[in-house]
């Protein structure tokens, strides 16, 4: 098997898998019980915390609450403000390209009669910074932008951004950051929230991370109890938050070597692509090391998808095959690509496991994908 | 009172006259298939006119849901059996009487032993007169809360409150067996249960065309099986490789008769492996009109080459009614899983709605498929489910 879907979720680490489970045996206590065995998976808990603050130089600014997926955490930043600060303005600010996530929070704020205004972004994929400046209004009380887009890889200056929304002191600032973190060098210290998923980076499922600045407050969720102090009720996953403190310091240690031989690798598929007459690459040149993305002109990229998986070979495309109305990319049309483009892209995502060797055999029988099978406008 | 006996009333079994002991034969062997998972103690015994299951320690609405999936049952009614002496008739009925919410009754008999002393009128009296002098409630001859049943049989008699429809048609198997050709769709699984509740065992052929179709729709088919073993519990599932033939199709075929022609080369590859098989019809999900090669002219040209029959037991069902049959069998969620049986790529614009034998032999002249679909049928991979296990799996089958 060749994976190439790192994007969508990543092998997790052993080490990560043998933490979890001695945890889940040794520690299985209830981080809120009160008898020392409790208090033992209490005081774990804090550690991680503070050591995933401290790996992001965010421990003295910003708390952590520990929440199941970047999804929730998504959403718990996005409507916790929404709702808690109101009274301040209902105008929020997000862009056309967010995770579904973080754009369908937006929507159902919309449907509560919220103003939402979707940024558009450039032909790179990317917000430009005044594009932000312009929209900015003193009753808006919420901005939010992803760090990394998750079709294309680009990068978005999140710094400036920041810098942008701060001239408004009513309005925060929060940060998709489930595709940069431990892809890509990035100063959150100017973010008011960030949220990121643990599986993304040799974690387990079920684990993600809303960070804010401690001075914040939001409206939960969740009705419970009291864990995590009132912002996310519900028994914290020990073991699996345990671990994820794990994934997220080896993959730090490890980012520099990690981005120096994705580079390579999509330096190659990207020149190998490129060759192709019908090929059009997709992401930016300011993209991260670990994400490609292609557009195919004559095939359809779910026939692709399906030939490369009967060979072993694990990517991502938009959709599955499906005649009652196709999905089209909503990140590429932003982008102005057209709609043959936007319907049959195709993720190639790496992680540090990939080789060179995987990437030769990849281009090989891509290409042979490409030569036996028959284009879109098969039928005339 | 607890009803120790399920009777079971057999279907359109009437009018075999010398085949019936077959038939109950095969009934019989097919409930004790049917209970031979959840309920493996339940005794089963018949007559010349019943079954009767023996409830022992099972719950009976279990026993008597479980046989409503059975097909050739027509009425399902849980029974206590007694000594034919009016005197333990009256007080046997009298007690389950008591035991039903309602306040109006009616008293029905039958009496297949013509020897018994009352007559059928006689004996609806004589109980209704006991339950009425001991219970209070009233007689509704026409819209009665309950309905009592007493049948005198040879032997015993059996008395009843309850009576529940059981899903008809013949018992599978005494029918012979069908090809049953299934997309995935909504319609051919339910097409299937037809076939099966018409006392037709099927077997199910899939033609499919990766990587122009998901691979998924394999996993798909299997579920939808895996539901129908409900019906008959062990189903072949056959996968055709259809890609090279369907890709010759669209190659030498003009647009419009593409469909027409994939249909006619799929009959011909089902009637081989049908033979093969042992199967003595083809079956479809095919409703009259619903898509352009489900018109009646289309289906003379796909008939045309086949002299099996093509059995399509939705012709004449609306969309709707079908979605509602899929929905009871529990199939319909499977169905409308997202991917395609077959895709878009292969979706003409134009579809001829009237096609003629004489076009379809003209383009069939243009290259040799038949090579193509003998490789079709040579390379047919066979999977058996039974019971909701996959007891066979054919995709590691030696090429032959």
């Amino acid at each position: 098997m060749i994976y190439f879907d790192n994007a969508a979720t990543t092998k997790p680490y052993d080490e990560v898998l043998e933490l979890f489970a001695k945890l889940s045996k040794e520690q299985f206590g209830n981080s809120s019980s009160a008898h020392f065995y409790g208090r033992e998976s209490s005081k774990k808990l804090e550690e991680s915390r503070e050591h995933i603050l401290s790996l992001l130089g965010l421990n003295k600014t910003h708390k952590l609450v520990f929440e199941s997926c970047a999804s929730e955490a998504n959403n718990s930043a996005i409507k916790g403000v929404a709702y808690h600060y109101a009274n301040r303005g209902k105008r929020i600010i997000t862009t056309e390209v967010e995770h579904p996530s973080v754009l369908n929070a937006f929507r159902a704020l919309e449907n509560e009669g919220y103003q939402v205004v979707y940024l558009p972004v450039n032909s790179d994929g990317v917000v430009e910074p005044k594009v932000l400046e312009t929209s900015m209004t003193k009753d808006t009380i919420l901005v939010s932008i992803m760090s990394v887009n998750n079709e294309t890889g680009a990068i978005f200056p999140i710094s400036k951004y920041a810098d942008i929304v701060h001239k408004y002191p009513k309005c925060f600032f929060h940060v998709d950051a489930t595709q940069s973190i431990g892809k890509v060098k990035m100063d959150y210290t100017k973010c008011d929230m960030l949220s990121f998923s643990s599986h993304k980076i040799g974690g387990l499922k079920g684990n993600g991370v809303l960070i804010m600045k401690k001075t914040m407050e939001i409206t939960p969720l969740l009705d419970g109890g009291e864990q995590e102090t009132g912002l996310r009720a519900g028994t914290v996953d020990l073991p699996g938050s345990v671990a994820m403190d794990l994934a997220l310091t080896t993959t730090l240690k490890n980012l520099n070597a990690n981005q120096t031989k994705a580079k390579e690798i999509k330096q190659y598929l990207r020149e190998e692509l490129s060759k192709i007459d019908e090929v059009v690459v997709n992401s930016p040149a300011n993209s991260i090391p670990f994400i490609l993305n292609i557009s195919l002109l004559d095939h359809k990229a779910s026939v692709v998808l399906e030939a490369l998986s009967q060979k072993g070979i694990c990517v991502s495309s938009v959709s599955a095959c499906s005649s009652k109305g196709e999905p089209i990319s909503y990140v590429l049309s932003a982008m102005g690509k057209d709609e043959v483009a936007s319907r049959n892209s195709i993720r190639i995502s790496l992680s540090h496991e990939n080789t060179m060797e995987e990437a030769k055999e990849f281009i090989s029988t891509f290409n042979n994908v490409l030569s036996t099978t028959v284009g879109r406008e098969f039928v005339k | 009172m607890n009803y120790a006996y399920i009777m079971v009333h057999y279907g359109e079994l009437s009018t075999k006259g010398g085949n019936k002991k077959l038939f109950i034969n095969c009934l019989n062997r097919n409930i004790r298939h049917a209970l031979s998972v959840d309920f493996p103690e339940a005794k089963v015994t018949s007559d010349r006119d019943h079954t009767y299951v023996e409830v022992g320690d099972y719950d009976v609405n279990d026993l008597v849901v479980r046989l409503q999936d059975v097909s050739g049952i027509q009425r399902i009614t849980p029974v206590v059996k007694v000594e034919k002496d009016m005197k333990v008739i009256d007080e046997t009925a009298l007690e389950l009487i008591k035991e039903e919410d309602g306040t109006s009754f009616k008293v029905k008999a039958k009496r297949a032993d013509k020897q018994f002393p009352l007559d059928s009128f006689g004996i609806m009296r004589e109980v209704s007169a006991h339950i009425l002098r001991n219970h209070k409630l009233d007689v509704d001859l026409h819209n009665p809360e309950i309905t009592l049943t007493v049948d005198i049989r040879d032997t015993h008699a059996c008395i009843s409150c309850h009576t529940y429809k059981g899903c008809g048609g013949y018992p599978l198997g005494m029918n012979g067996k069908a090809m049953m050709l299934l997309s995935g769709g909504i319609d051919s699984p339910v097409a299937s249960y037809l076939l099966i509740r018409r006392g037709i065992k099927i077997e199910t052929l899939h033609f499919a065309a990766p990587p122009y179709t998901s691979d998924a729709v394999i996993d798909k088919l299997t579920d939808i099986i895996k539901k129908l073993n409900v019906y008959q519990e062990d189903i072949k599932l056959n996968i055709v490789p259809f890609t090279e033939l369907q890709l010759a199709i669209y190659e030498h075929v003009d647009e419009p008769y593409c469909i027409t022609i994939m249909r006619r080369m799929m009959m011909r590859i089902a009637t081989a492996v049908a033979k093969d098989h042992n199967c003595h019809g083809l079956a479809t999900g095919e409703s009259v009109g619903q898509v352009a090669s489900q018109t009646l002219e289309s289906m003379i040209a796909i008939n045309d080459v086949t002299n099996y029959p093509i059995i399509r037991p939705l012709a004449t069902v609306d969309k709707n009614d079908c979605i509602d049959i899929a929905k009871k069998i529990d199939t319909y969620e499977i169905s409308i899983r997202p991917y395609e049986d077959c895709c878009t790529i292969f979706t003409p614009k134009k579809p001829k709605t009237k096609p003629r034998i004489k076009d379809c032999e003209w383009y069939e002249s243009k290259w040799d498929w038949q090579s193509q679909v003998e490789a079709c049928i040579k390379g047919v991979k066979s999977t058996f489910i039974k019971n909701g296990e996959i007891i066979y799996d054919g995709t590691n089958q030696e090429e032959n």
